[in-house]
């Protein structure tokens, strides 16, 4: 085969394959009822591939080799994320309610957003929650941690144990906690105090047992992480340490601790964005509900966290184009958390 | 040479896997244009097995297979609905369980007013469209009571037919409590996470509708005008709300399941429970042991009268069966038809314990409350359901907790009528 005839090749099968997917699309965006329409595409991409890889070139060769190896990825990627952000934009424009759109509103939905009391309370919520959980879960997962690592008989065992919650699924975890808090905690509060609600029933109670619930859930995750970078710590500085004369106390804030500051690091982001995005347990345990005087309103929506507002505002209340709008903020909100994130793992990495 | 054959295969390969994928999912969606097949989503997850056993019967008769698809149990379907709308894989028939259902989807269902069923039932949903919405069952929302209960304490139901007369029961069974074997006088239940529904929509629906003719929308329409009510009805409403929370269990008031409710009411341990007709399917099912120990004692259902001379108990359809214009239309309008047909009621009526909105229909489900609906309904005294068109989510996120706080005594009686009409306000502000 000479060079002619493989560009010639080459670019008739390109052609066809372009040909093949710009008539799939148009079929579909059309709402064609040909049903093949969907291999027709396929083949259309694998025709524009191999057309693309037998095209006979040195100077683009590896950039072509590239793009092929990349392209199910950035596809996947594409469809996955890049697609539905941009449609999530776009509908958070408009008074879209899941079934169809009449007009478009501006920026109307994101205004809405910020002078609706219940939304704001929902933030100062999730903010204050993720506070208090970064440094609870951390503190209570590293003292675990510690302890695990320590020589007390059966630490496989309790490694395991701390560690089990965190492998049941956010649902079951809060209907579980539910019958306790309804049924047991409820139970000792009638009998002590004739306090006949439950914790779930006043937002404050109720947004101690998320808390509660939540430490119990990932500490054990957290704690799991710590260990690895406990017995990273290298023995000879410990014993090193040890003859010196330091007491375990000393040991772990002036050796182990400064060791395993890059852990650190990790954990905190972790817990942070994971309390940012709790959703499951909120659900399941309170589904947002408890009452609270906030900014001169009543509100019913007491222990909702962001997330679950975001659910509520789209599906219960039907406005998915509000929901989106909150979405868009949601995410504005997470991008900034892994930047910095990135940012400070990555100086400490330079640094160590 | 060898490589590049090797990798010309392995692309072909891939090719081909992608194509198989792609035919398989086609194939799946391609089973609706068959023409032979319908689906259903059916939102009462408890009648499931006899659905399905209906759509058996109908496929011998006429071959076309029903597929029956059942959500419920905290789905929210309509959210669910959207989603397979937006990923075009819409059901032929669909429930829709009210006037803001059937709006969501305005201009997408069928019309079926043409169809023989219409003229046998009033219980079918219409509106600017035609007829939109296929009936299949019918619900009753009044105070159920226990009537040996009744008895044993000397208080006959017929008397109680207003705030003085409900509250004297009240007293005397309370007094009683000891010898009838009572936790509590009546069963009502204030939880705001899972039962939000049972106070938002059917104890609030009394006072939308309670002692009024059918047709009545004053206070409905007063709701929907930017969130008004009435304040001399709902200081009424909220007199008969106080003396609830009074007898009612205090350790379950606030935090009780629907499951405790009926099984305790079941087991006779309430003289009065605030839950509808559809109790009956689980005092006779699920909770069937409970209910023979108690010696499956009668049971009736009373107005709630929270002004003087209220007679009427509240029944409806619950939801709908709506019809998708865009699907297998023709199929789906004769299957609804054989459903309101003799044989199908019968199974509706005798296995699932429904109580049919069909005249012609002449079974009687062996229900605790079959009878009472069916006296109500002869004497021409029963109010529609017109919470069904209040807003989005209302007692989901807004009233459900109010009634919560009233329970716990968080709020006074007076401040809980302030905040009802407060929250009611921001709902519709939105």
């Amino acid at each position: 085969m000479n060079k002619v005839n493989k560009k010639s090749l080459s670019l008739v099968i390109l052609a066809a394959g372009c040909f093949g997917i710009i008539s799939a699309l148009i079929m579909d965006i059309m709402g064609a009822d040909n049903s093949f329409r969907g291999e027709l595409l396929i083949v259309g991409v694998i025709a524009f591939l191999g057309g693309l890889y037998l095209y006979p070139t040195q100077k683009h060769h590896k950039g072509i080799i590239n793009f092929i190896f990349l392209f199910p990825l950035l596809f996947c990627f594409a469809v996955t994320v890049i697609i539905p952000f941009g449609l999530g934009l776009f509908y958070s424009t408009t008074d879209w309610n899941g079934i169809r759109l009449t007009r478009f509103v501006g920026l109307d939905n994101y205004k809405a957003m910020f002078t609706e009391i219940s939304f704001l309370w929902s933030l100062i919520i999730t903010v204050l929650f993720v506070v208090i959980n970064m440094i609870a879960v951390n503190v209570i997962g590293l003292a675990l941690a510690v302890l695990c690592t320590s020589k007390i008989r059966g630490v496989g065992f309790f490694r395991a144990a701390y560690f089990i919650p965190n492998l049941i699924g956010g649902i079951v975890l809060g209907y579980i906690w539910q019958f306790v808090f309804n049924n047991v905690v409820l139970n000792w509060t009638l009998q002590l105090f004739d306090y006949n609600s439950s914790m779930l029933s006043k937002y404050n109670t109720a947004f101690l047992a998320i808390v509660i619930v939540y430490i119990w859930q990932y500490a054990g995750y957290i704690m799991m992480i710590y260990i690895t970078g406990l017995t990273t710590v290298p023995s000879d500085v410990i014993e090193a340490a040890s003859i010196d004369g330091a007491t375990a106390v000393q040991t772990f804030f002036r050796i182990k601790l400064p060791m395993i500051a890059s852990t650190i690091t990790i954990c905190t982001f972790l817990t942070l964005q994971s309390a940012f995005k709790q959703f499951d347990v909120n659900m399941a345990l309170t589904n947002g509900t408890g009452s609270v005087h906030f900014m001169g309103q009543y509100l019913t929506n007491g222990s909702q966290m962001l997330a679950l507002n975001i659910y509520n505002t789209a599906i219960t209340k039907n406005s998915y184009a509000l929901g989106q709008a909150k979405a868009v903020l949601f995410f504005i909100i997470l991008s900034i958390v892994s930047i910095i994130q990135v940012r400070v793992s990555n100086k400490r990495e330079v640094e160590m | 040479m060898k490589e590049r054959l090797l990798s010309l295969l392995l692309v072909g390969l891939m090719g081909a896997s992608l194509v198989g994928c792609g035919g398989a999912t086609e194939g799946g969606s391609a089973g609706g244009d068959a023409g032979k097949t319908i689906r259903l989503v059916n939102g009462k997850i408890e009648v499931d097995s006899q659905l399905k056993k209906l759509a058996e019967m109908y496929e011998k008769e006429t071959g076309v297979h029903v597929e029956i698809e059942s959500m419920g149990g905290g789905i929210d379907i309509q959210g669910e609905l959207k989603a397979y709308y937006q990923s075009d894989n819409m059901p032929d028939i669909f429930v829709c369980g009210g006037a803001a259902d059937f709006d969501n989807w305005d201009g997408l269902l069928q019309d079926m007013s043409d169809q023989e069923w219409v003229k046998d039932t009033d219980a079918a949903f219409t509106n600017d469209e035609g007829v939109v919405g296929f009936p299949y069952t019918t619900e009753a929302v009044g105070l159920a009571y226990n009537a040996d209960i009744l008895n044993a304490a000397g208080v006959d139901p017929a008397t109680i037919t207003g705030p003085e007369s409900m509250r004297k029961a009240f007293e005397t069974i309370d007094a009683k409590k000891d010898e009838l074997g009572l936790t509590a006088v009546i069963g009502y239940y204030a939880e705001p996470v899972n039962l939000y529904w049972s106070t938002g929509n059917h104890l609030f629906g009394t006072y939308l509708d309670s002692g009024l003719d059918r047709e009545d929308r004053t206070y409905i329409d007063m709701l929907n005008d930017g969130g008004k009510i009435d304040d001399a009805r709902f200081a009424a409403f909220a007199d008969m709300v106080e003396l609830f929370n009074e007898y009612a269990d205090q350790s379950l008031l606030v935090s009780g399941t629907y499951d405790q409710q009926i099984l305790n009411f079941a087991s006779g341990k309430y003289a009065f429970v605030t839950q509808g007709s559809w109790i009956g399917a689980t005092m006779t099912g699920d909770d069937a042991d409970a209910y023979a120990e108690a010696h499956n004692f009668e049971c009736g259902m009373i107005p709630y009268a929270f002004e003087e001379g209220m007679d009427t108990i509240l029944t409806n359809s619950p939801s709908w069966w709506a019809v998708y214009k865009d699907g297998n239309v023709a199929e789906a309008e004769a299957f609804l038809q054989w459903m309101a047909g003799d044989e199908a009621q019968k199974v509706l009526v005798m296995e699932a314990g429904f109580i049919s909105p069909y005249k012609s229909c002449t079974y009687v489900a062996n229900d605790p409350f079959a009878g009472t609906i069916s006296s109500y309904t002869a004497a021409g005294k029963t109010s529609a359901w017109h919470w069904l068109e209040m807003t989005d989510g209302y007692s989901q996120n807004y009233t459900g907790q109010v009634f919560a706080d009233f329970a716990s005594g968080t709020l006074s009686k007076d401040e809980f009528i302030e905040t009802f009409k407060q929250v009611t306000e921001n709902a519709y502000a939105q």
